[in-house]
């Protein structure tokens, strides 16, 4: 499955693709919420990480609203917690991730986005 | 420092101190490590604090018990006047403690009668507790260390002649062994037939110092052997194969999930990916804290790249531009793939990694060597600037072997995304030239490691 916490960390790399490749865009998708263990340390030390207009954007698309369109200065626990459940509980099991620039489609199928690109994709 | 007896597992002996290095290192305290290596399963080594010696114990594959070490002798005479140098070791327990004490040996077998008198010549100590069988608050070990006769049936060992004897209190009895058992391949809801061995894995994992909180990957994910170790000691994981197929088997959902919902670890599973390692999506490097993977070499199943061998044929081209035109996505399209050298591979690797790595983070992967022909610098050849090797252990096989390789990025700066060499020359090699013994390692291990002068 892909959660928003490895899509925060994809970009489009097809050929000459360098420019507006991210975040890819979710379609069709089909969500299921499970549980995951909450690790406040591990969220703090990621957050540096994170592109958050992405984050806000993609979880939005796939209809989570929780998260503020600007990234809190103050990092508090209801913040850690939202911050959670956005990128560990929500899981795309089916669909596609499109390029925002190139328009390539990764199909996700049984949770297992195909990445590979085709021959004319290959620098 | 204060010394203290390990008993090491009698097996993969030269993985046994990297471990208890990197789980040390995971706790941050320090080790004082004998001078010479010890061929045998007792080893001294000194600990600031007897509670790194549980954490140890509770964490390293390899080590069966630690004792707080008491005395150490060639003979009897020896292990006494060591044992009396430490009385304030072992002055506290004398009043009121209740204790069991044995005498065991390692590659022999101590006569009752024999043992009995052992025990007899520590009266000096004068224990006066109860001798307590089932739950004593104190167990004494007694060790004989005797050379290995394996094979030598006419020199049998004589009761005795022992090396070394060894003599301590015990702290705690090792309890990581027993996940050998909990992650036994055969055991897994889903596996292939390069999964790597349970307690291979695992080191694997402690090699990671995996930990709650660490985020680690493997670009070779294959059937997930290392992910789910990694998992369990609390480790987010990501894995990516070029081959989905390998992380998916033929049921639903697909088999590196399933296992790890049997092992309770599936929300540590944090996603998987169908890419070529040299053909990545990753959108930033100093990700990880650790890169885990058994790149395939070649024996069972060979490590692909995408590309294709050869230049296609004309008709080929055709075809393939029909399909691009058409825009027809209704059959899912496989890229071809070519053969990816074991060398090139090592080296794109250890780039990549040094790349997604986090300053500190460790790349810990097995290259197959072969034996006759192995020199350290194969290892060094595949580094780059800020990547250290810090462990290199063999498991031997006879004419080849495979060597778990533990890369530490020492540099503490940022690097670009690497590029990798996708042409099959060999301006890589560098002025030196070098070239590593594990280069070709498939042909090689297939024309039965034969010289080629031969």
């Amino acid at each position: 499955m892909v959660r928003l916490i490895t899509h925060n960390l994809l970009a489009c790399h097809a050929k000459g693709c360098n420019a507006n490749n991210f975040p890819l865009q979710f379609k069709d998708v089909e969500i299921e919420i499970r549980e995951a263990e909450f690790n406040p340390d591990f969220l703090r030390g990621f957050l540096p990480k994170i592109e958050w207009k992405a984050l806000v954007d993609s979880a939005r698309q796939i209809g989570d609203t929780s998260l503020p369109a600007e990234q809190p200065e103050m990092v508090d626990d209801d913040f850690l917690k939202s911050l959670h459940h956005v990128l560990l509980e929500l899981h795309i099991e089916e669909g596609s991730m499109t390029c925002p620039n190139c328009s390539h489609v990764y199909p996700i199928s049984n949770g297992i986005p195909n990445m590979l690109l085709a021959e004319h994709e290959i620098a | 420092m204060r010394g203290y007896l390990f008993v090491f597992a009698q097996s993969h002996s030269e993985f046994r101190i990297p471990e208890i290095q990197s789980i040390a290192e995971l706790y941050g305290f320090s080790l004082q490590l004998p001078e010479l290596e010890s061929v045998g399963p007792f080893v001294v080594i000194g600990l600031e604090k007897e509670d790194h010696a549980r954490l140890l114990a509770k964490r390293c594959i390899l080590l069966k018990s630690v004792y707080e070490f008491w005395g150490q002798g060639s003979t009897y005479e020896e292990l006494h006047n060591s044992t009396r140098a430490h009385k304030s070791l072992w002055d506290p327990y004398q009043q009121d403690t209740s204790f069991r004490f044995f005498v065991t040996a390692y590659n022999h077998t101590i006569p009752q009668s024999r043992q009995r008198q052992i025990m007899e010549d520590f009266s000096y100590m004068a224990y006066l507790g109860k001798i307590e069988l089932k739950q004593p608050e104190l167990v004494m070990g007694c060790f004989e260390e005797y050379d290995d006769t394996r094979g030598l049936a006419k020199n049998r060992v004589k009761d005795g002649n022992f090396r070394q004897v060894y003599f301590g209190r015990l702290i705690e009895e090792g309890s990581a062994r027993a996940l050998i058992g909990h992650f036994d391949v055969k055991k897994r809801a889903y596996y292939g037939n390069t999964s790597m061995d349970a307690e291979m894995s695992l080191l694997m994992a402690n090699q990671t110092k995996a930990a709650p909180g660490s985020l680690i990957y493997d670009p070779f994910m294959g059937t997930g052997s290392m992910a789910y170790p990694t998992a369990h000691f609390g480790a987010l994981v990501i894995g990516s194969d070029i081959d989905g197929r390998q992380m998916r088997g033929k049921e639903k959902p697909a088999g590196v999930f399933r296992a790890a919902t049997q092992y309770g670890l599936a929300s540590r599973i944090l996603g998987l990916f169908t890419f070529d390692m040299t053909r990545n999506p990753w959108r930033c490097g100093d990700l990880f804290d650790a890169i885990v993977t058994d790149p395939p070499y070649g024996v069972r199943a060979g490590a692909k790249r995408l590309g294709r061998k050869t230049e296609p044929s004309e008709k080929h081209k055709e075809v393939y531009r029909e399909r691009l035109a058409s825009g027809r996505t209704d059959q899912p399209y496989i890229p071809p793939t070519k053969p990816y050298e074991l060398s090139d591979l090592a080296r794109d690797l250890v780039l990549l990694s040094r790349y997604l790595l986090k300053p500190g983070g460790r790349l810990v992967f097995f290259l197959p060597t072969v034996t006759d022909e192995y020199e350290d610098v194969d290892i060094q050849s595949m580094l780059c600037e800020g990547m250290e090797v810090i462990a290199n252990s063999l498991q031997d096989f006879g004419s080849w072997g495979r060597r778990l390789v533990t890369i530490k990025k020492t540099a503490t700066t940022s690097f670009p995304p690497p590029v990798f060499n996708t042409n099959d020359d060999t301006s890589w090699l560098g002025p030196s030239g070098h070239v590593p013994a594990h280069k070709d390692f498939r042909e090689k291990y297939f024309q039965g490691f034969r010289k080629e002068n031969s």
